[in-house]
């Protein structure tokens, strides 16, 4: 009943699975073990679960033969089904692959799934001589999405239904009881630690080399690696993949002293002193989507402001995305205060105030409006602060000559802008019902202010002007 | 409203808008069920050119123009508009050229580091204005597909909506893509088992494998207006499938990549390796298409108020050219429909013919060109005789008159030619670079002469030591000489000998001063440029004193001086521009009418619905302007619509009706009974409702609520 994977082949896993020689090794006896139903790993991002999982299930699958057995394996990543139907028909399709079965029919549902795989398994056994011939089924990632979650609790029974089936679960968070079956073997994949990190990357040779040879970079490689550790990726509890990212990064703008000659390789903790910045700017987490390739090392990357759309909107764009603005951070009681001309303070009711306006002062909302975010706003009070604030932005350009509100209210071209920045979404619309442009559908501004005061000072307006608080 | 309101809207006020009810007619031509949608039908286009190709412009002058000058203004406009459109999209496609090949040389040869994402990413920065972004995509796709062995397929907002629609779209496209369409959907069935679902990307795949594919192209044309969450869910799946299928990505931007980066969740963007290609803006586009269409030798030019209201469109709400194009061309179509002198504008010697041949009635109608006009008024204004005579013979002697015009649309051409060379030598003349749309306003509204421009460039001059001054006059002859490509100008030294050997006779003396002035070793310098006042203080019983003293010049410099002086003078004289609008006939090439074309473009339809509903005798004919607008004669909606405006933010039904019913019985109750008023509130109210001015207030049961306010 027990039979032991061979050590010899497991060591050519572990040599490609470095620190992981514990998981490979208990993976490995569970997958062997004829009763195993359902096995779960878990652990968090970059911990080599699917990695390893393929490689044990590869060697397990060739190996076992000599062992009086035969195991086939299919893995399903689910990230790539993306309805539930979707992943029915793809475990089947991969299921027929492996075992050679020639599937006809469609696979709507789940327990079209079970009959399907029924068939395959008991066909698989009529074809291979062997006593005892084994299916594992791998379901990768299945609790990223949460449209397969539900389909859980019946791919855990799927071993129970079928002779000679191995359901193994790879997941992130293996929680209490998910599986809603007693009993099920877990497998758990720790994170790895400092020392560890630094002896996988220390297997990869940077690029550039430095002058040294690989030796030599090697050694600055590792010790470079163990102090991006500590003073970035340790506190942004990086996974391995993204420090690997990160210390490829910092690599060329890391060692650059030392290919200019300013410092020797030995001199590492001068490199380090000099390169302090790399590893006090946080910037460096989160990379930008363009690719710094194109800049020359060595300059430091210029920090874009997202000041593009200040200087490409045309005019009225502006105005009216800057009056979006003003009309989701003001509260439409003080509109009359910041936008009409010449408004006098409210005047205060006087006589003494009933019982319930005191208790609406009492229950006033204590949140600053401007951590709350941006507030839907109708569109109508959107215009009129517009039609406010064209009268004090100025025309600036070389064809504003007496630019009035009366030339283009209600135009067509004002519905045109409004419409075009709602497909840039720089407005969204945050109401469901009625038409686009009506009165009253109400919409938000989705830029932040940054943007938005570059776009109003482009325009002439002073936004401070205008905002409470 | 009706069935058959786009016929009857045309010609007016349907009749049926006032009914109470609507019987539906069914047109007997009108089939029973609709036509069935296909796809790529290219059958409808075919009809469209079959349908251009009929109709024919009106004939003008009440009908008396002939048939062949119609004939000839439609094919004048159909050789002039196809010219200029030519050359448009040769400006087009040229500005997208440089991002082309880059874009394709980046799908191409990308190579993704180690570590770095994993999906090759191009961000295309477009600029904001959205309907240039399709020529640009289409573009891009025909470029790709004519130079990668793989499927491009371009993504719409509007095509994907969800994550489903979106992987269908991709696969539909990319199998019709193939040379042989049904083998690919023979081969994509599947030959093993049932057939895949129409989203899984394994299709690709196969596609991929059997047409061993290099690239899998995705673009993206309007990235923004995707929902981000689809986008992320779209690249964290392509990046799963990234070690089968090689994708490449395309996203169109038109805001900035950091406000895209901003909305991508954090572990779609990880799997990007991107890579930004500017376009170029479409401000600069913009001058080189107006180049092309003013240039010396169209037929047809915009009048400064035209041409500036186009501009001031550009700056203020679209920024695009497709816009700018489309105006264009509406203001070519509606030059030669409108203008029967616009058969004048063919090439000099079928003018020529046709002026011969012109009937009578565009006899007169130039004699009413308010350019003949001011050319009369000139002719007889200084009292010579001659001239007065001259006049006289042109308004009464119709051959006279031919011959003149014939004369002075030969003489247009050539003042026409030099006011462009002229331009042309300011512009060269000139250091900075001077917006070329902003000297052309600036020389057809006749206030080029003497402007900022040339007074800067004279007040320059003065200021120049003896080698700027040579380098500007060799450049000034060189482009009089070689011409410029720019304003598609030819060499003119022929016609200009004059100004040129005054230039080269300046260059000599100054040459001469220079070198003389090199071997004694004291720089040369006008009297402008020198400061020739020193300031001498003195201090005298504790007071200081301050005097001028003139510094002394040598006699080089004031040689210098006088070359300067006299190099101004000639250049003053040479830039001299006349205004093209006050030429005779220039009604003939000038198009200048603002209103046509902003009714066409910028329509304001809230604006004129609400004005005609608050004040319904300006576009209703059958009202009498002079009775009060609240009165029982008024249209039932335009007087709910007054009320409305009187009103606060929301509305008592019942007022609202007791004050409607109080206005309609008001003056003479006819035969109103209640139920009939009762209709005619509901429907007007229905209008009101269907306008978008007023619902169901939420906060009172019997209330309207007000939802558009006038004027906004």
């Amino acid at each position: 009943m027990l039979s032991l994977p061979n050590e010899l082949l497991l060591s050519t896993i572990n040599s490609a699975f470095p620190c992981r020689q514990q998981i490979i090794r208990s993976l490995a006896i569970l997958l062997s073990l004829k009763t195993s139903k359902n096995i779960v790993l878990y652990g968090s991002n970059a911990t080599g679960k699917s990695a390893i999982a393929k490689a044990v299930l590869g060697l397990l699958s060739k190996s076992l033969p000599n062992q009086g057995t035969t195991l086939r394996h299919a893995i399903i990543r689910t990230a790539e089904c993306i309805t539930p139907r979707h992943l029915v028909e793809k475990t089947v399709r991969a299921v027929a692959d492996v075992v050679g079965y020639k599937a006809s029919n469609r696979c709507e549902s789940t327990s079209q799934m079970v009959n399907e795989l029924e068939k395959m398994a008991f066909w698989m056994q009529s074809q291979h001589s062997y006593p005892s011939s084994r299916l594992v089924l791998a379901f990768d990632g299945i609790d990223r999405q949460s449209m397969h979650t539900a389909a859980l609790p019946a791919l855990a029974k799927l071993a129970e239904l079928i002779p000679g089936v191995t359901c193994v679960f790879i997941v992130t968070n293996a929680m209490n009881g998910f599986l809603h079956a007693p009993g099920v073997p877990h497998i758990h994949f720790p994170s790895y630690t400092k020392a560890e990190l630094q002896q996988i990357l220390s297997h990869i040779v940077p690029t550039p080399q430095l002058s040294g040879g690989e030796g030599e970079t090697k050694d600055v490689w590792f010790r470079f690696c163990g102090i991006v550790w500590d003073s970035l990726s340790k506190h942004s509890s990086a996974d391995l993949v993204s420090m690997r990212s990160l210390c490829f990064r910092l690599w060329p703008r890391f060692i650059r002293p030392i290919l200019d000659g300013t410092h020797t390789a030995k001199e590492f903790s001068k490199v380090m002193v000099v390169s302090k910045y790399l590893f006090q700017d946080e910037a460096a987490l989160v990379p930008s989507i363009v690719s710094e390739a194109k800049i020359p090392i060595g300059t430091d990357v210029p920090r874009t402001m997202p000041h593009g759309i200040a200087s490409q909107l045309p005019y009225y764009s502006r105005l009216l995305l800057v009056a979006a603005y003003f009309a989701s951070h003001n509260k439409p009681a003080t509109d009359q205060l910041f936008f009409m001309k010449g408004a006098a303070p409210k005047r205060r009711k006087k006589g003494g105030g009933t019982a319930k306006t005191r208790t609406s002062i009492s229950n006033h909302r204590k949140i600053s409006r401007k951590l709350l975010g941006p507030q839907a706003f109708i569109m109508e009070r959107m215009l009129a602060i517009f039609s406010a604030i064209l009268a004090d932005a100025d025309g600036r350009g070389k064809y504003a000559k007496g630019r009035a509100f009366g030339d283009v209210a209600g135009s067509s071209d004002v519905q045109m802008a409004i419409a075009t920045l709602m497909s840039l979404r720089l407005i969204i619309k945050t109401s469901n019902s009625g038409d686009v442009l009506e009165g009253t559908s109400k919409y938000r501004v989705a830029v932040n202010w940054d943007v938005i005061r570059a776009v109003a000072r482009s325009v002439g307006v002073e936004p401070e002007d205008y905002l409470e608080e | 409203m009706s069935v058959n309101g786009d016929t009857a809207s045309i010609s007016g006020i349907d009749s049926n808008d006032q009914q109470a009810a609507y019987i539906f007619t069914r047109h007997e031509d009108v089939p029973v069920l609709p036509a069935k949608r296909r796809r790529g039908g290219r059958s409808s286009i075919n009809g469209l050119h079959h349908d251009a190709a009929e109709i024919r412009f009106e004939s003008l002058m009440g009908g008396i123009e002939g048939p062949e000058f119609v004939d000839l203004r439609m094919k004048l406009y159909r050789e002039s508009w196809g010219a200029t459109e030519g050359r448009i999209q040769t400006i087009l496609e040229a500005a997208n050229e440089d991002t082309l090949s880059k874009v394709t040389d980046f799908v191409l040869n990308t190579t993704i580091p180690e570590g770095m994402g994993t999906l090759p990413t191009g961000f295309i920065a477009t600029g904001p204005s959205i309907a240039s972004q399709s020529l640009l995509f289409k573009q891009i796709a025909g470029r790709l597909k004519s130079q990668i062995n793989g499927p491009v397929v371009t993504l719409r907002s509007g095509d994907a909506t969800n994550l489903k629609a979106a992987l269908k779209q991709i696969i539909r496209d990319t199998t019709h893509q193939g040379v042989d369409p049904v083998d690919d959907d023979y081969m994509l069935a599947g030959h093993d088992g049932p057939n895949l679902l129409n989203y899984d990307l394994e299709l690709l795949h196969r596609y991929v494998v059997a047409h061993n594919s290099e690239r899998v192209v995705v673009a993206f044309q309007d990235s923004e207006a995707f929902d981000p969450v689809l986008l992320a869910d779209i690249i964290k799946l392509f990046d799963c499938w990234i070690d089968r299928l090689p994708f490449t990505l395309l996203f169109g931007i038109a805001t900035s990549v950091e406000l895209f980066h901003e909305r991508l969740s954090r572990a779609a963007s990880r799997c990007l390796y991107g890579t930004q290609f500017d376009v170029e803006q479409t401000s600069s586009i913009l001058e080189r298409v107006f180049q092309v269409i003013v240039g010396p030798y169209v037929p047809l030019r915009l009048g400064p108020n035209l041409l500036s209201s186009l501009m001031a469109r550009q700056h203020d709400h679209v920024q695009s050219i497709q816009v700018f194009t489309n105006s264009l061309k509406y203001a070519y179509m509606f030059h030669f429909y409108t203008n029967p002198l616009s058969i004048l504008t063919q090439p000099r010697k079928k003018t020529d013919e046709t002026i011969q041949s012109l009937q009578p009635l565009h006899i007169q109608t130039v004699r009413e060109l308010p350019s003949f006009r001011r050319l009369i008024e000139a002719l007889i204004g200084d009292g010579d005789k001659d001239r007065s005579i001259h006049a006289q013979d042109m308004l009464q002697n119709n051959s006279i008159l031919l011959k003149e015009m014939e004369i002075y649309s030969c003489m247009n051409s050539t003042k026409l030619l030099n006011l462009w060379r002229r331009m042309c030598v300011l512009t060269r003349s000139n250091k900075m670079t001077l917006s070329k749309i902003e000297l052309y306003l600036q020389a057809f509204k006749g206030t080029l002469n003497g402007s900022d421009t040339v007074r800067g460039i004279l007040d320059s001059i003065k200021h120049m030591a003896p080698g700027d001054l040579i380098s500007l006059v060799d450049t000034i002859t060189g482009v009089v000489k070689t011409g410029d490509s720019d304003y598609q100008l030819e060499g003119w030294l022929q016609d200009d000998q004059e100004f040129v050997s005054k230039l080269q006779d300046l260059r000599m003396k100054t040459l001469k001063l220079y070198d003389e002035a090199k071997k004694a070793g004291k720089p040369v310098r006008s009297s402008y440029a020198a400061h020739h006042k020193g300031v001498r203080t003195t201090v005298i019983a504790q007071k200081v004193q301050l005097s001028y003293e003139k510094s002394t010049l040598s006699k080089h410099d004031l040689e210098f001086t006088g070359v300067v002086d006299s190099l101004t003078v000639v250049l003053k004289e040479y830039l001299t521009f006349d205004q093209p609008q006050t030429w005779f006939l220039s009604e003939v090439w000038i198009t200048d009418f603002v209103s046509p074309s902003k009714d066409v473009f910028t329509p304001r339809p809230r604006h004129v619905l609400e004005n005609s509903l608050s004040n319904p005798s300006d576009k209703l004919p059958g009202c009498d302007p002079s009775v009060e607008i609240l009165s029982s004669s008024t249209a039932p909606t335009a007087i709910l619509y007054n009320m409305y405006l009187e009103s606060g933010s929301i509305i008592n039904i019942a007022d609202l009706k007791t004050s409607f019913f109080s206005i309609m019985e008001g003056e003479d109750s006819d035969d109103l009974d209640e139920k009939t008023l009762l209709m005619l509130f509901y429907q007007a109210l229905a209008e009101l409702k269907l306008l978008g001015m007023i619902k169901q207030s939420r906060k009172k049961v019997d209330h309207l609520a007000k939802s558009a306010w006038r004027g906004l």
